[in-house]
């Protein structure tokens, strides 16, 4: 399962602390929307809930970072980039390699 | 046991200054990752899952001696990624042999031919290159999803002992290791002429492709029994005896994450090399900050149960050598007979 492309909708059932964790989690870019409205698209690969001020850190899509930036400025996370886990180049040596496999052993 | 009595003297003399001066969470072993680009996706490796502006980047020079220099250990390990794949590889190495760390050059050895003709690395007593083989050659191939992979090693591996290079194997073991298969492995190696072989059985990455092969505590314990009882005389582990035992299911230890602290472009990660729970921006921060008694297997933590992971444990291992009689004479014993 992925969160690739998932537009969370912050509410009754899910805190904006909740999508920050999984933000942390994903291994993909993802585009956090501030409180005023502006956006960033990057890697979260920090954040730090037992700070004084709690934040996150990341790496914009250019690779400058890293930039820190508040959770109290943050209003949204969207899942926007390519889940780098979801194991697909394997997936697809693991299909290859059986597709030989097959053709080695012939026609049954 | 194939350690080198300076780099064995070298880590006691360091152990032996931190109890001393009463220190109670030490580091051993730095694992700096320079970058977590690579040239293989193995399917067992949950470290290099990164969207390209990540893959891209690696530490400069300078912030990996500012980590060397003030995490302060004897043994730097140097995994990644592919650490060949870092520009100042050379660089790095050779400032690390001016500061008498001794070096772990963690590499898949892809590139390391190509490397050693270029006179990239220098031969040191400091520093060993670090091939990573994960058994026999159909084994290995499997475990890094690349065919002709083994064969490439194997070669880089003669060429390095060659040229006069320390060289040791690291090996990862997944659930469905034969234990007779990786006898004959350990063979293979000592024939090539390794000075010694690492082992560790796989951790759980949760972004790891491959889910279903990491091995739970009581087959660890199964695996290396069979593989390492009645050990031959002329294999040579490069690592702590009482740590195979513990594999083994011979002892009992509890994890000691603060050993192997890892630095990479993130920071200090927390807790260890395995877990990503977030970065400290200072070695000390880490070893301040960061809630030990939330990992390990006595804390309860879920991640924490089924690791038996050397980055964890091996610490533990070398710290009981130096914590008391009978850790020193087992330690002793073990690695003038061979006995495990």
């Amino acid at each position: 399962m992925t969160l690739q492309g998932w537009v969370p909708e912050i509410g009754e059932f899910l805190t904006l602390a909740e999508v920050i964790d999984l933000a942390f989690d994903y291994r993909g870019n993802t585009t956090v929307v501030r409180v005023d409205g502006t956006e960033i698209e990057g890697y979260v690969f920090n954040r730090n809930r037992d700070a004084p001020e709690p934040f996150i850190q990341i790496f914009d899509v250019a690779g400058n970072g890293p930039i820190r930036i508040p959770c109290s400025e943050i209003r949204n996370i969207r899942f926007t980039g390519r889940d780098m886990a979801a194991g697909n180049s394997w997936q697809a040596w693991l299909e290859r390699r059986e597709r030989e496999k097959a053709e080695k052993a012939g026609p049954a | 046991m194939s350690v080198p009595l300076s780099q064995m003297w070298t880590v006691a003399a360091y152990v032996l200054k931190q109890k001393l001066s009463g220190r109670k969470r030490y580091p051993l072993v730095l694992m700096l990752e320079p970058l977590f680009r690579c040239n293989l996706t193995c399917a067992g490796c949950g470290k290099i899952q990164y969207p390209a502006q990540i893959l891209k980047k690696h530490l400069t020079l300078e912030q990996c001696l500012k980590a060397v220099d003030e995490c302060g250990a004897p043994v730097v390990s140097i995994p990644g990624g592919e650490p060949l794949m870092y520009p100042q590889i050379g660089e790095l190495v050779d400032a690390l042999v001016k500061r008498r760390k001794y070096v772990y050059l963690c590499t898949n050895a892809l590139l390391l031919k190509e490397k050693l003709e270029q006179g990239v690395l220098r031969p040191s007593r400091y520093v060993s290159l670090s091939i990573h083989m994960d058994g026999l050659r159909e084994d290995h191939d499997e475990a890094v999803c690349r065919d002709g992979v083994y064969d490439r090693a194997v070669e880089a591996i003669k060429e390095a002992l060659r040229r006069g290079f320390r060289v040791t194997t690291n090996t990862t073991l997944f659930d469905g290791a034969s234990p007779l298969r990786m006898r004959a492995f350990f063979d293979e190696m000592m024939g090539l002429g390794v000075e010694g072989m690492m082992l560790s059985p796989g951790y759980s990455y949760s972004k790891a492709p491959d889910q279903e092969h990491f091995l739970r505590r009581g087959r660890t314990h199964d695996l290396f029994s069979k593989m390492l009882s009645n050990a031959r005389k002329h294999w040579k582990f490069n690592q702590s005896p009482l740590f195979l035992q513990f594999l083994m299911g011979k002892r009992d230890y509890e994890c000691t994450p603060w050993g192997n602290p890892t630095f990479n472009l993130f920071g200090w990660q927390r807790p260890c090399y395995l877990l990503q729970e977030g970065f400290a921006e200072s070695f000390q921060e880490l070893m301040e900050s960061t809630r030990w008694e939330r990992y390990g297997r006595k804390s309860g933590n879920e991640k924490c149960q089924d690791c038996m992971v050397h980055c964890g444990y091996e610490a533990t291992a070398v710290d009981d050598t130096f914590s008391s009689w009978k850790g020193f004479r087992d330690t002793l014993v073990a690695s003038i007979t061979g006995r495990l």
